[in-house]
């Protein structure tokens, strides 16, 4: 028993040690010189020489600051939105009966099966001619409502009890102040789960970007830093800053919900 | 019920909320600086960047109440966005650098459609083309009409480490032809720890070079494809024995990037003896290899046949100014006074070790000057000296996919050298190159416009 | 207007109108049906008609009805994307699902401690976005002097060479692209096979032992048929997210599909035909070739999960 115990723990330690280790590498090269980059695998002895000279170069080479600016804006408003108007759309189908409904659902399960990529090139025509080509209206509204999220709430929203509706109703609660006040706040693992999931989903989001945006001050992080891997070829050590910076704020959220994300996310999938 | 004033999707989505109103002002409240400026300029080099900087103030005084804003934007990035751009009516720069290797993508289509000024009038009127290097309007050349201005000539030399070459008794001035210097590499290439030459065999970079100093190509002056004729097959069946990892004859290898720390790391382990240097590279080289300054030197490259040409190209920049800016007049001003004032693009050339196609400007003191990085050569010399000699290569929309299906048959090549010898080797080469260029013909084909 | 038909309607549904709840559904799901109808719908059937298009970016088209899609099928670097696509999927689903729930199944002893901190461990590479993982690991696949070689070549003891190269061999780009992912989104399904494993019956297993199966017939017998709708989930998910992989690639390859094409995916064959070239019209055919294969695939799988159901039960 001993002994599977150990081994277990030998394995999950090494595949922590696995996982974790590109971190610790991408933390220490962006505190190396660029001439001790590769001379240390890691950190070098009694850490010498360590600088944060690669922070200065990004901020000061390229203005990094405001693609961190358009970033938090694009994932925040972006979630905002898509939590609300998905939510919403979520409540309407899990509470309501209703001719049509079932058009609904059939009509989003069909987008469900037609990838993104397929529509690229006329939205990016349509949005051409909207003349909302290099906006951030132009980035975020096509994404508005996210038909995943759509279902995710649908899913749990099938949990909140029709009789604390129907309570709500005959105390006059209009149907707007029954999901904003009462339906909602009782499914916040699942709106912490999609709360990641969205921001991890605009924050990371490279292919639609790349094709509406075109001026520099409106790149966001994924963008920029694939620009500037093809400017400071020899600056490993700033683009490692960069990235790090990049994914920072992905990971704080997560420390932030990670509870909520592991209900929310699995409470749905597990029924199946 | 009494109504909660909370916002009912918790804590996170709230901060989440406040984080986007917050930047969303931020961001309206720092509009992008308004396009005052009377000509916007778009660079994909960062050495052509640092060095323009210096070169605006000076005209902006000659002009007075003119603005220029320079602007540094990634190659990959640039060609497609201006592409996108010009073909979406989007706001574009007033001038434009492009790489040599993007610039054909700009010429498909009719003539009256592309998106550059027709130049071919104003250089003749003023006399500019008998000023500069012939053969560099060629990259930039559709249909006999001249859309861009050359940078650069871009000689190639070889980059050498002296001190190995002294070490081993090796006097380079008996290198002449490439037989001289294959021999010499297969005394000094130990596999694994040292190569005689940077070459590679999955990308064609050095294979280009050499194709183009035997006067092969691409495309030739009249658009027609002929990476599969005489001189490309004769070229790649020479080339993969030397880089095919159980040849015998093997003098050549890469590391991961020609650039940077890893190339640094590379030199400084010994690990090649020589790069295929044109003039741009050797900048980098002093700057991020200092630490092996006056062991280099330079040597012109081996002929291919005994008194043959000592050099090729790689690499290019060009500059257009496009149909859509309003001055275009002061952007031709402004073209002239980066790329044809003598004194600046000497200074220039202390900056970025790039030869100017402009003839004149080679006899300023920086060109002259021996550096003691180069054993004290005098590097703007040796490159002048090989300039006249730089092959022509030629332009066409479909350059990118030509290069890319080059690569293809280069490392079809070596993956057949390395199974099977000579066996057959010839015949292989010949088909293998003629099947990927009929590919990139069938692409040409499609094209309707 | 008719006085008779304007008075109609209300009166074939008294009421509705003042039951909010009669018309609330559709209040709520209107700013989904009206981005879908704009964004959705009209694009969908727009790339339909695009494919039938040579066009030169959005004001050029010319009508040459299904020549992209006859020129798709002969098209070598379209069927070095397919094939590059399908063999990254398949590597990686095949390591992916195994790895997720070996995790998953060290994660569940009960007696295992520190478990939050394991499942962030393992969970935190998938934070990252496709870009910044392309970004990192083009530098820790460095010949000679990456990280990954020097770990690789010391504990073969030089068995595999420091200098391979693993972005700039067409041989190892691939293997180089599945290992990636397999350390970006191992964490991710594992999450979903804790949950699931978390849900098997407990009383199963208490059965089984007392039927005598030792803990590996007890996996088989209860814990693999109790997973295997969350199993299904996960394998058609990661399939599809497979298959549209793109920016993995174009990042760890410095924005380029690599040596001899090695990392040529579809999308990203369609991104440079539609927004490189402006050939949207290009670009939506191989948009309607992709769909088509991950409907067909994902049916395929689909079925034979729920084939096996049966013989499993």
């Amino acid at each position: 028993m001993t002994i599977t115990r150990g081994l277990v723990y030998a394995l999950l330690l090494l595949f922590a040690v696995m996982a974790l280790t590109p971190f610790v590498w991408l933390i220490a090269a962006t505190l190396k010189s660029s001439g001790d980059i590769f001379t240390y695998t890691f950190f070098p002895p009694l850490f010498k020489g360590l600088t944060l000279s690669n922070y200065r170069d990004l901020f000061t080479q390229e203005p990094f600051f405001r693609y961190i600016l358009n970033s938090v804006f694009v994932a925040c408003a972006g979630v905002t939105i898509q939590l609300f108007l998905s939510s919403l759309a979520g409540y309407a189908l899990a509470k309501y009966s209703f001719p049509g409904k079932k058009a609904f659902y059939l009509l989003m399960l069909g987008t469900l099966m037609i990838p993104g990529q397929v529509t690229l090139a006329p939205s990016y025509e349509l949005l051409y001619k909207m003349g909302l080509v290099d906006t951030f209206t132009g980035l975020l509204i096509p994404g508005a409502v996210s038909v995943f999220g759509i279902f995710l709430f649908e899913r749990a929203l099938q949990q909140v009890p029709d009789e604390l509706i129907h309570a709500a109703r005959i105390d006059g609660c209009s149907e707007f102040r029954i999901y904003w006040n009462i339906v909602m706040p009782m499914v916040r693992p699942m709106v912490g789960a999609f709360c990641l999931l969205s921001f991890m989903g605009l924050w990371n989001s490279f292919l639609w970007p790349q094709v509406l945006l075109h001026s520099k001050e409106r790149y966001t992080l994924p963008i920029a830093l694939s620009q500037m891997v093809g400017i400071y070829t020899q600056q490993y050590g700033m683009l490692m800053a960069g990235t790090l910076v990049a994914v920072l704020p992905v990971i704080a959220l997560f420390f932030l919900l990670q509870k909520e994300f592991v209900a929310g996310l699995t409470s749905g999938a597990v029924k199946g | 019920m009494k109504a909660r004033p909370s916002y009912p999707f918790g804590p996170a989505a709230l901060v989440l909320m406040v984080l986007a109103i917050i930047s969303g002002i931020a961001i309206a409240l720092t509009p992008p600086p308004k396009k005052n400026a009377t000509l916007t300029f778009w660079t994909f080099a960062k050495p052509h960047y640092e060095s323009y900087l210096k070169a605006v103030p000076a005209f902006e005084k000659a002009h007075p109440g003119v603005t220029v804003d320079l602007q540094l934007v990634a190659n990959n990035g640039l060609a497609q966005r201006l592409q996108a751009a010009f073909q979406a009516d989007l706001d574009v720069p007033d001038i434009c650098e492009i790489e040599i290797s993007s610039a054909g993508s700009f010429f498909r289509g009719p003539v009256k459609n592309i998106g550059f000024v027709d130049l071919t009038d104003r250089l003749k009127s003023e006399g500019l083309l008998d000023r500069m290097v012939e053969s560099r309007f060629s990259p930039y050349t559709s249909r006999g009409r001249i859309f861009g201005l050359p940078h650069d000539v871009h000689p190639v030399m070889f980059a050498y480490r002296r001190d190995i070459m002294e070490k081993a008794g090796i006097d380079v001035n008996s290198i002449k032809t490439w037989d001289d210097f294959i021999r010499v590499g297969q005394k000094l290439t130990i596999p694994q720890k040292r190569y005689m030459l940077e070459m590679s065999s999955t990308g064609t970079d050095q294979l280009e070079a050499f194709l183009f100093q035997r006067d092969g190509g691409y495309f030739d002056a009249q658009g027609n494809l002929i990476f599969d004729n005489d001189v490309a097959a004769k070229t790649l069946q020479w080339y993969v024995p030397l880089v095919a990892k159980n040849s015998k004859t093997r003098i050549g290898n890469t590391l991961a990037s020609s650039y940077g720390s890893v190339i640094a790391q590379g030199m400084l382990n010994d690990y090649f003896v020589c790069l295929v240097a044109p003039d741009w590279r050797t900048k980098g080289m002093e700057m991020d290899i200092a630490g092996i300054g006056g062991k280099m030197a330079l040597m012109p490259l081996p002929a291919a046949v005994p008194g043959g040409r000592r050099t090729s190209t790689w690499g290019g920049t060009m500059l257009g100014i496009t149909k859509h800016g309003q001055h275009q007049d002061l952007a031709w001003e402004f073209a002239k006074h980066l790329y044809l004032n003598d004194k600046d693009l000497a200074a220039r050339f202390e900056g970025t070790n790039i030869l100017p196609p402009v003839r004149s400007a080679w006899q300023e003191a920086p060109f002259k000057e021996r550096r003691p990085y180069w054993s004290g050569q005098a590097l703007g010399e040796k490159y002048a000296a090989l300039a006249p000699d730089v092959p022509a290569q030629y332009s066409s929309p479909f350059i990118s996919q030509a290069k890319s299906k080059l690569g293809e048959a280069l490392i079809a090549s070596v993956q057949y050298y390395e199974r099977n010898g000579e066996n057959g080797f010839d015949a292989f080469v010949r088909k293998t190159l003629k099947d990927r260029a009929n590919e990139v013909r069938r692409q040409i084909a499609r094209n309707p416009y | 207007m008719a006085p008779v038909a304007k008075a109609a309607p209300p009166r074939s549904r008294p009421g509705f109108f003042n039951r909010p709840q009669n018309w609330a559904p559709y209040v709520f799901l209107s700013p989904y049906l009206i981005l879908f109808l704009i964004f959705g719908a009209y694009p969908i059937i727009k790339s339909v008609s695009l494919s039938l298009y040579a066009t030169n970016g959005p004001k050029d088209a010319v009508f040459i009805g299904f020549g992209n899609y006859r020129f798709l099928m002969g098209d070598a670097d379209f069927r070095t994307a397919v094939w590059n696509t399908l063999v990254y999927t398949f590597w990686s689903v095949v390591l992916q699902l195994p790895a997720s729930l070996g995790l998953a199944l060290l994660l569940n002893q009960k007696w295992v401690r520190a478990r939050e901190f394991f499942r962030l461990a393992f969970f935190s590479s998938n934070l990252l976005g496709q870009v910044f993982v392309g970004v990192l690991f083009s530098v820790l696949y460095q010949p000679q002097y990456g990280l990954f070689n020097k770990f690789l070549s010391g504990i073969t003891n030089g068995g595999i060479p420091i200098d391979t190269k693993w972005l700039n061999d067409p041989n190892l780009v691939m293997p180089a692209l599945v290992l990636t992912s397999l350390w970006m989104y191992a964490g991710f399904n594992m999450i979903y096979f804790l949950a699931a494993l978390q849900a098997v019956d407990q009383d199963l297993y208490e059965a089984a032992q007392v039927d005598g199966a030792n803990s590996v017939q007890q996996f088989f017998a209860v814990t693999l048929p109790g997973i295997r709708p969350v199993a299904t989930f996960v394998l058609v998910t990661s399939t599809l997210g497979a298959l549209q992989l793109f920016e993995l690639p174009y990042l760890l390859l410095g924005n380029s599909a690599g040596p001899n094409n090695a990392g040529l995916t579809i999308v990203m064959y369609l991104f440079n035909n539609g927004f490189q070239s402006g050939d949207l019209g290009y670009a939506s055919a191989i948009g309607w070739t992709l769909a088509l294969g991950m409907l067909v695939i994902s049916l395929i799988q689909v079925r034979l999960t729920g084939a096996a159901k049966g013989s499993a039960a």
